[in-house]
């Protein structure tokens, strides 16, 4: 397979087959806001207004730098942002304004 | 906060200092558009605030010791394990263990001829609402590109070594489907109680990279 065939038939996520180097027994317990996105995961797919099967795609549609570079929790929440996006459920102006208001709180009052 | 040590960081191992890191300094970017997503929502009613945390109990109530109870019941139970065997799903359900999601659940036997294995290659799936979230390793692409294609040797890097004329079948587990893992139970434990077995039986011999052993009773849980 040439690589360019290989880029298009092989997605980010689909390794399966492939040799990705020896086991890594990691693990770690989920940072409060880990486990705070993978609820919101939940109850977001409860709602109906994104499933595992959509999830996965954003996932992939992050492209192979990013799903590369970026926590397993942090491409999680990247990918929820750009589907609520393209669902017109937020707006990416209305998102950067809310982080810009929770960082500022956290500065305002630390550690809260 | 993003600096935590990262599960696709390539280089740490087991005893990478999380905690310390946790409650220093400010939030990083994504813990940031996490709140922001949320708040965004909840304001929206979209979702509602207490669901995430009722969520995060649920999450919190998951663990192997769930799988376990369900392994020890198909031990001493044979018509249990047949239902098991038929409907996971109805079985688990059936002691009480509830799925919070939409996913089917399949369970496979291991005997001396078949040893079974499970994956997601795609991603995570994982038998969550018996199994609590997956370990770190079981999401990372060495486990998930390997299993698939050189079980035993991936098997091995577990020290765990199945027999050549012992059959390995790796199920890839979907969005809608889920796979668990019914272990052999060890010889020696004719006569023990529910609970006792139920104590052997570790994540990773439901996951299936380990065989439940006497000498490790508990060890992992």
């Amino acid at each position: 397979m040439t690589q360019t065939e290989m880029l298009l038939k092989r997605l980010p996520n689909d390794i399966g087959g492939l040799d990705g180097g020896p086991i890594q027994r990691v693990e770690h317990d989920l940072e409060p806001w880990e486990k705070r996105c993978h609820a919101l995961a939940d109850v977001l797919d409860f709602h109906k207004i994104l499933n595992t099967e959509e999830k996965r795609r954003g996932v992939e549609a992050l492209g192979a730098e990013m799903v590369g570079a970026l926590s397993y929790y942090e491409r999680w929440i990247a990918a929820f942002a750009n589907i609520l996006f393209a669902k017109r459920i937020l707006s990416p102006s209305e998102l950067a304004a809310k982080m810009d208001e929770v960082a500022a709180r956290w500065e305002a009052e630390p550690r809260l | 906060m993003s600096a935590h040590a990262d599960p696709h960081d390539d280089h740490h191992g087991h005893d990478h200092p999380h905690a310390e890191i946790v409650h220093s300094g400010r939030p990083g970017y994504y813990e940031i558009m996490e709140t922001a997503v949320r708040e965004l929502l909840v304001e929206r009613r979209l979702i509602g605030a207490d669901e995430i945390r009722r969520q995060i109990e649920v999450l919190d109530s998951r663990t192997p010791a769930l799988g376990a109870r369900v392994v020890a019941r198909a031990w001493v139970d044979p018509d249990f394990k047949e239902r098991l065997l038929a409907d996971g799903r109805t079985a688990c359900e059936e002691l009480g263990i509830s799925f919070y999601d939409d996913t089917g659940l399949i369970v496979l036997e291991n005997t001396d001829r078949v040893h079974n294995l499970i994956v997601c290659t795609l991603c995570s799936c994982y038998p969550r609402p018996v199994l609590g979230l997956p370990p770190d390793w079981y999401k990372l692409k060495p486990y998930r590109s390997r299993a698939v294609s050189e079980p035993r040797a991936v098997l091995a890097e577990f020290g765990t070594v199945i027999p050549d004329d012992v059959e390995i079948r790796v199920s890839d587990s979907t969005a809608m489907v889920r796979y668990l893992v019914l272990p052999r139970r060890p010889a020696g434990t004719e006569g023990w109680g529910e609970e006792e077995l139920a104590a052997l039986v570790t994540r990773d011999t439901m996951i299936g990279v380990a065989p439940v052993e006497l000498t490790i009773a508990g060890a992992e849980r």
